[in-house]
């Protein structure tokens, strides 16, 4: 059952009712808010990538050799599994619009499947650099281990960095499955689909983090190495 | 674009996959570029590349294509994070990162260069 809106009234001295402005379907101010939102996220992952790159300006060297270790067939995997699940999300925001609700659903469902598949990948990845000692706080990554400095920060922002856009495909997860939730109740629907819209703004700057992320860890040093790295 | 506008599902469906195929091929290209070209400027040529793909995905994806408010509120902010940072690290270089202690630069005690390295203070 959709929610159904009832204006508020307010009476003035003479007697007269008026109509108070609602703002509960204000299309444009719910995205423009979400965009302030989606602001944030670029400072906070702007931040990092400028530090990164100043890092870069001390240790190039020792960059390239950390990036040539990294598994670019594992990063590149994810890379193309994030970019189509882009296009279902969007896909799924057209159908939505077009009246299509069953098969909006599921586009949705089969984004939530590709971020579990990415995460899974991710995880393997994590899992054989653990193994050979590259992880925060442990083995290669300690302070008194004989690896080159740079490379020490170097996967140091590489686990922050990728850790945190997990963290966001994670949290993707959710308001995925919550936004099924509302389109089973009728809450998000064809007239009413700023709740989707954003979402689908919000899975896009995950990917948007991830076009920059893959080539700045996995490709810098691409031309010094294999493929299968760790 | 308001919340009741109608949609060409067709149409813009054929955008969706026509923005596809454009970072897929970016994508491709990712790949080959540190073994075909501009092999000596490979952190220049894939930031390049991943420029174009953001812009595509900005454009079309987030549908930014006329929104004058909001694509000027994304350069404001991105300017605004340069200045804060250029800032910050100036600060940074020159007054610390020089210094005995520092968490960007190896310890003075195992990199020979940095323990004769003056202090900037």
């Amino acid at each position: 059952m959709a929610h159904a809106y009832v204006p508020e009234i307010a009476v003035d001295r003479e007697g007269n009712e008026h109509v108070v402005q609602g703002w509960q379907d204000d299309f444009y101010g719910g995205k423009l808010g979400f965009w302030l939102f989606m602001l944030t996220e670029v400072m906070m992952f702007g931040g990092m990538f400028l530090a990164l790159a100043y890092y870069n300006t001390l240790h190039p060297q020792d960059f390239l050799d950390a990036s040539a270790s990294l598994n670019r067939l594992l990063g590149g995997t994810n890379t193309v599994i994030l970019l189509i699940s882009a296009l279902t999300m969007g896909l799924g925001l057209l159908k939505m619009r077009a009246g299509d609700v069953k098969g909006s659903k599921l586009m949705i469902w089969a984004t939530i499947l590709l971020a579990v598949l990415f995460l899974v990948i991710k995880g393997f990845e994590w899992t054989a650099e653990y193994n050979h000692g590259i992880f925060l706080m442990h083995g290669e990554m300690l302070p008194e281990s004989t690896m080159a400095f740079g490379k020490k920060l170097f996967f140091g922002m590489y686990f922050t960095m990728t850790g945190l856009h997990g963290f966001h495909i994670i949290i993707g997860i959710g308001l995925m499955i919550w936004l099924l939730k509302r389109i089973n109740a009728g809450k998000v629907s064809p007239e009413h689909y700023i709740l989707h819209f954003n979402i689908a703004l919000y899975w896009d700057i995950v990917h948007l983090i991830w076009v920059f992320v893959f080539p700045y860890y996995y490709m810098i040093g691409a031309a010094t190495g294999g493929t299968s790295g760790h | 674009m308001g919340t009741n506008t109608t949609v060409n599902y067709k149409e813009e469906k054929v955008v969706y996959y026509k923005v596809l195929v454009g970072l897929l091929l970016l994508t491709a290209v990712t790949f080959v570029q540190p073994h075909l070209f501009m092999t000596h400027s490979t952190f220049l040529a894939q930031m390049l590349i991943a420029v174009v793909k953001a812009w595509l995905i900005v454009i079309y994806y987030m549908h930014l294509k006329g929104e004058k408010l909001i694509g000027s509120m994304v350069i404001f902010a991105l300017f605004l994070v340069l200045v804060f940072f250029v800032i910050v690290i100036g600060v940074d270089v020159t007054n610390f990162q020089f210094g005995a202690e520092s968490y960007i630069t190896a310890p003075a005690t195992t990199g020979a260069e940095h323990v004769t390295a003056p202090a900037h203070h």
